[in-house]
């Protein structure tokens, strides 16, 4: 799930930054730091959309470094369990797929991808339904159910299931 | 001095810095500056949740092409408006969790650390990693079992068995650039382009300092072997090494996606084994230059005459004669070591599927690879002389036990049954009863040749000369 939020950090700029362009050059090293980082609590920042306030500074003793604290607005992505989620399918092998949405890595065991869907080996590996009406494989969208998030500093890890009702193959581009 | 010591990234939020100086230097004692935000990030997941909402106040939903998921997200958001939702949203987890926890999960696998089937985080670490396939992925060893019994099943029925491919000098020879001789220096302006990978057989690296060569005929090999076998690599080089060589091999990843095993992957230190193949035992073969790394799965593989193309490569082994890029010459494409591999593939598979009348599941590759093997020599009634030190035991020699794996009988005694006399002197007494009574006399490389080649050499082409009169 998306969230816009407000974040603080301490930022510590080095003093050739300082002059008539701090603010910027405050905002590009948030973003260059902050983007693409994921953390236990928020999820993944997707993208800074603004800076909400810097505070004063704070000179560090001894190197000259300065500190500001900044509250900055941000776009995360954080997944929840129970969430249903659209991923893309990355890899299918005999233990299940895999999926990505975004930064975030999905695994769907086998135990949890409906009975009547069989693995198929070869060049395309694919668990398709006895009719062959329904086909998973690689690069096609499915939606999928949270079972279990671990964020990591950057990665987000996730079981998910397609056995439950309205879960599975959204879009094959393959047929498309 | 204090100021530095106690880090002021942790802003306090006295807004003055004079202030602040001030403050420091009177009082030594260190007031805990406010927690700083990335600490307090790493706590626990379970408290996070709770906080939430609370820190998100403002939340708005961004992009949630809500029809879909309608319910969900009105209880969210309700959630994020409610003051307390961090009770409702409590539920609603709750809730999923009674719900996905009917009966105890025996946990088969982890994925992230999590149950891959209940989603359960998991603290202890069990079972086989299999990074190779994808990171983060572990299996126990039910769930293995499992696996390759389903697989199985389904393998037999596209009429498959698996192979695994070591890398070095089985299916190509690497050398880092800076072991180039002189003598190979003209190799470095005929190395083949990247733009159509699966044209070329000499390549420079550009994410490593190293030359590779394939050894000819591969490319023809890995289309017809991956008509009868799902394959691997499995080789002793690191991650980085084996997928830079599998890019080389398969560039259009027909053949080993997420099926590259590398050192990094195996559970035992300079040891390949079958544990982290996801194929049961009696349904692979391997293709391997180095015996002493599968002592569990001897019966299982095939082993290769060395590729030595570079000379870095022959003196790893202790051989002081030119390589085949000094010579400026290779290995037989269509006569080689990989084409005659082929055929002995081509006619297991065929035993395997075609020949046998047992129930296919109960099948062993082991037993065919075995029976094959007996078909080299056939035959061959062999003596040796001397060949083995005097001490030595004839019968535990690996020259006697490879003849009578390749079919032949060996004996110790001759009689006119004896078709060969093996000996590296043709002075010897055996040796001159041989020539006198017709029969072959060969040198000891004759049995290995067949063993290599998988097929009675030409006995005038390992024949023995005569050194010193006895
Ligand atoms: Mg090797
Ligand atoms: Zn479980």
């Amino acid at each position: 799930m998306f969230f816009h939020i407000i974040l603080e950090r301490n930022m510590q700029l080095h003093p050739r930054y300082f002059g008539r362009n701090l603010r910027e050059n405050l905002a590009a090293k948030l973003m260059k730091d902050v983007e693409g980082t994921c953390s236990g609590r928020h999820g993944f920042v997707v993208a800074i959309t603004g800076i909400e306030n810097i505070g004063k500074g704070l000179i560090r003793d001894g190197t000259g470094f300065v500190t500001f604290p900044v509250k900055y607005q941000c776009v995360v992505f954080r997944p929840f369990k129970g969430e249903i989620l659209e991923a893309v399918v990355t890899m299918v092998n005999k233990m299940g797929f895999f999926a990505e949405a975004g930064p975030v890595q999905i695994f769907v065991s086998n135990h949890l991808i409906p009975d009547d869907m069989e693995f198929q080996s070869g060049d395309m590996p694919n668990y398709t339904t006895s009719d062959g009406s329904v086909k998973i494989q690689k690069d096609c969208e499915v939606r999928l159910k949270i079972i279990g998030t671990r964020v990591d500093a950057t990665e987000i890890f996730c079981i998910g299931t397609i056995k439950d009702d309205f879960l599975g193959v959204i879009n094959d581009p393959a047929t498309v | 001095m204090s100021l530095q010591a106690d880090s002021p990234v942790h802003s306090s939020s006295s807004d003055d810095f004079a202030a602040y100086l001030d403050a420091e230097l009177d009082s030594k004692s260190s007031e805990s500056s406010p927690k700083s935000r990335e600490e307090e990030v790493d706590e626990e997941e379970e408290e996070e949740e709770e906080e939430e909402e609370e820190k998100v106040a403002q939340v708005e939903l961004c992009d949630l092409e809500s029809k879909r998921i309608k319910r969900f997200k009105a209880e969210i958001s309700e959630n994020l408006e409610d003051p307390e939702g961090s009770t409702s949203h409590r539920a609603l987890e709750l809730n999923l969790e009674a719900s996905s926890s009917k009966e105890a999960c025996t946990h088969p696998g982890s994925f992230g650390d999590m149950c891959i089937v209940c989603g359960q985080r998991l603290n202890e670490e069990s079972g086989v990693t299999f990074g190779y396939i994808h990171k983060g992925l572990r299996l126990g060893n039910d769930e293995i079992v499992r696996l390759r019994n389903t697989d199985m099943k389904n393998l037999l029925r596209h009429r498959k068995l698996y192979l695994v491919l070591d890398l070095d000098h089985t299916l190509l020879n690497s050398t880092l650039l800076i072991h180039i001789t002189s003598e190979e220096e003209y190799l470095k302006s005929q190395t083949d382009s990247f733009e159509d990978v699966s044209k070329g057989s000499l390549f420079m690296l550009d994410s490593m300092p190293m030359m590779t060569k394939l050894r000819p005929f591969v490319r023809t090999f890995l289309k017809e072997a991956s008509k009868m076998f799902e394959m691997y690599i499995y080789t002793m080089g690191d991650r980085p090494y084996a997928l830079e060589m599998a890019k080389l091999l398969d560039p259009k990843k027909e053949y080993f996606s997420a099926k590259v095993i590398s050192r990094d992957d195996g559970t035992q230190r300079h040891q390949k084994g079958l544990d982290v193949v996801l194929g049961q035992e009696s349904a692979v073969l391997i293709l391997d230059d180095t015996e002493n790394a599968w002592t569990k799965h001897k019966d299982n593989l095939i082993l290769m005459e060395r590729y030595h193309f570079f000379g870095s490569s022959c003196r790893q082994f202790g051989f002081n004669c030119k390589s085949l890029s000094e010579l400026k010459s290779d290995e037989s494409d269509s006569d080689g070591a990989l084409a005659s591999v082929l055929k002995v593939l081509t006619r297991i598979h065929h035993m395997f599927f075609d020949e046998l009348t047992t129930n296919l599941e109960a099948r062993d590759v082991r037993q065919v690879l075995k029976t094959v093997r007996k078909d080299v020599l056939k035959g061959c009634k062999i003596v040796f002389s001397r060949v083995f030190p005097t001490q030595f035991q004839a019968d535990n020699h690996y020259l006697w036990r490879m003849a009578e794996n390749l079919g032949a009988i060996c004996s110790k005694e001759l009689d006119s049954s004896v078709t060969h006399v093996v000996s590296t002197d043709a002075g010897t007494e055996k040796s001159r009863w041989a020539l006198k009574n017709e029969k072959f006399l060969v040198h000891p490389q004759w049995i290995e040749a067949a063993n290599f080649l998988w097929e009675k050499q030409p006995e005038h082409k390992f024949s023995v000369n005569q050194t010193k009169k006895e």
